[in-house]
């Protein structure tokens, strides 16, 4: 985008949100809240140090929204923005040279979903946000970490997802379920979280990438600095990928906001028009 | 909503959209992206609910009949960091609303852009998110 369609961008922006003034008694939508590091202008200095435990830990704790630059959604004069939404949302691979490594049956799997129009998509059926897919879609997550527990919370469906610190081990045989079992260790700085348990029936993307109860995900959280995290995500599932794969997306900080529930089942009509 | 405000914006020739929404929950497919609906007509509620917000249009077809037209918006979280209130738009309300429709529901769309029914562009595509500073060293 040119560096005057940029300055429309915010131009524009500028403008509407005058025009849509947002109260100060609205939520917590633009509450200042304390800790945040600030420029003097009193913004928030994104590009701050990463913030730590009193142990001397990285502290992950704060709201969290894909790093989609708005530029990148900008495509004309005028900035009529779509929906701010990581490319890996449609597919997890779409970084990877020649995509995700399917084996036959997933590969199957996902090009039948994907002429399907997504119409199966569990996420269409408000099912919960799971994880690792959950950090690719379009709404905000809280981190809550303390020294041994690191709780997530997700807008969608209100959901949680814990990831024990406290040494135990994975589940032998796990019941699987939407978020799995997950543990964690420390890598000098990065945060290495390793998940099995997980269902059979779960998609990583919209386009359908399989993953199965054999998998093992292993997400390595880094933050870089206070506004940014990158993870990797890690996954072996040897049933529907012929070898391990990894990919790395990027979070970025939310602050001076607040989480604001989306409770799927609450108004969902969009099944019925895939009739 | 100021009116004033946004009559400024038209008269420097700008025009504002909703953008195309509600991805947040589906893939989209049910509605035809590239085909075009605009109606002009009075609105009779904003609800206000999740997976998407919705806005409901009556309108006169070519035989004067009043047609209620389903509008899908993105999620109320969504609407609400983009500045929308759940009564920025109320029943009674002149609207203009642009929007793809669904492939097999003739009054059901995925909203657009809305303008109010002189024309005049409402609220914006844009969900103000915090982007990080570069990496150091990175261009």
């Amino acid at each position: 985008m040119s560096t005057s369609s940029r300055w429309w961008c915010g131009a524009l922006v500028a403008i509407a949100l005058a025009a849509n003034p947002v109260s100060a008694l609205a939520q917590w939508l633009d509450y200042k809240a304390p800790g945040v590091p600030r420029t003097a202008s009193g913004a928030p200095d994104l590009g701050a140090p990463t913030p730590r435990t009193p142990d001397g830990k990285p502290d992950f704790s704060g709201m969290w929204f894909a790093n989609v630059p708005a530029k990148d959604y900008c495509k004309e004069a005028g900035c009529i923005q779509e929906e701010r939404m990581a490319r890996e949302q449609i597919n997890l691979g779409i970084k990877l040279e020649g995509g995700l490594p399917y084996t036959d049956w997933s590969r199957e799997q996902m090009v039948a979903r994907r002429a399907n129009g997504g119409r199966e998509d569990p996420h269409t059926y408000c099912k919960p946000p799971n994880f690792p897919r959950a950090w690719t879609l379009p709404q905000y997550i809280k981190i809550v970490q303390t020294p041994s527990l690191m709780v997530l919370l997700h807008e969608f469906n209100a959901a949680y997802r814990e990831v024990f610190l406290d040494g135990r081990p994975l589940p032998e045989d796990p019941n699987p379920t939407w978020n799995g079992y997950s543990t964690a260790h420390w890598d000098g700085d990065t945060l290495v979280i390793e998940t099995n348990g997980i269902r059979d029936d779960m998609w990583l993307d919209i386009q359908g990438s399989p993953v199965t109860e054999s998998a093992r995900v292993t997400e390595r959280l880094t933050r870089v600095n206070y506004g940014l995290m990158s993870i990797e995500i890690a996954v072996d599932d040897p049933k529907a990928y012929t070898r391990p794969w990894s990919v790395t997306i990027e979070m970025a900080a939310q602050v001076d906001t607040t989480m604001l529930e989306e409770i799927c089942l609450d108004d969902e009509q969009d099944v019925e028009l895939f009739r | 909503m100021n009116r004033r405000g946004v009559r400024g914006l038209l008269l420097v020739g700008l025009s504002l959209a909703v953008g195309t929404v509600a991805r947040a929950h589906h893939s989209q497919s049910e509605f035809d992206l590239d085909a075009k609906v605009e109606v002009q007509g009075t609105v009779t509620k904003l609800e206000w609910k999740s997976p998407h917000g919705r806005l409901y249009v009556d309108v006169k077809n070519d035989k004067g009949e009043t047609v209620s037209w389903n509008f899908e918006l993105p999620s109320p979280n969504t609407l609400m960091r983009r500045g929308w209130k759940r009564d920025s738009l109320k029943a009674g309300d002149a609207v203009i609303v642009t929007g793809a429709p669904a492939r097999n529901f003739p009054t059901i769309a995925i909203a657009t852009a809305i303008k109010d029914g002189n024309g005049n562009a409402l609220f914006t595509g844009t969900t103000p998110v915090l982007e990080p500073a570069p990496i150091q060293g990175e261009p």
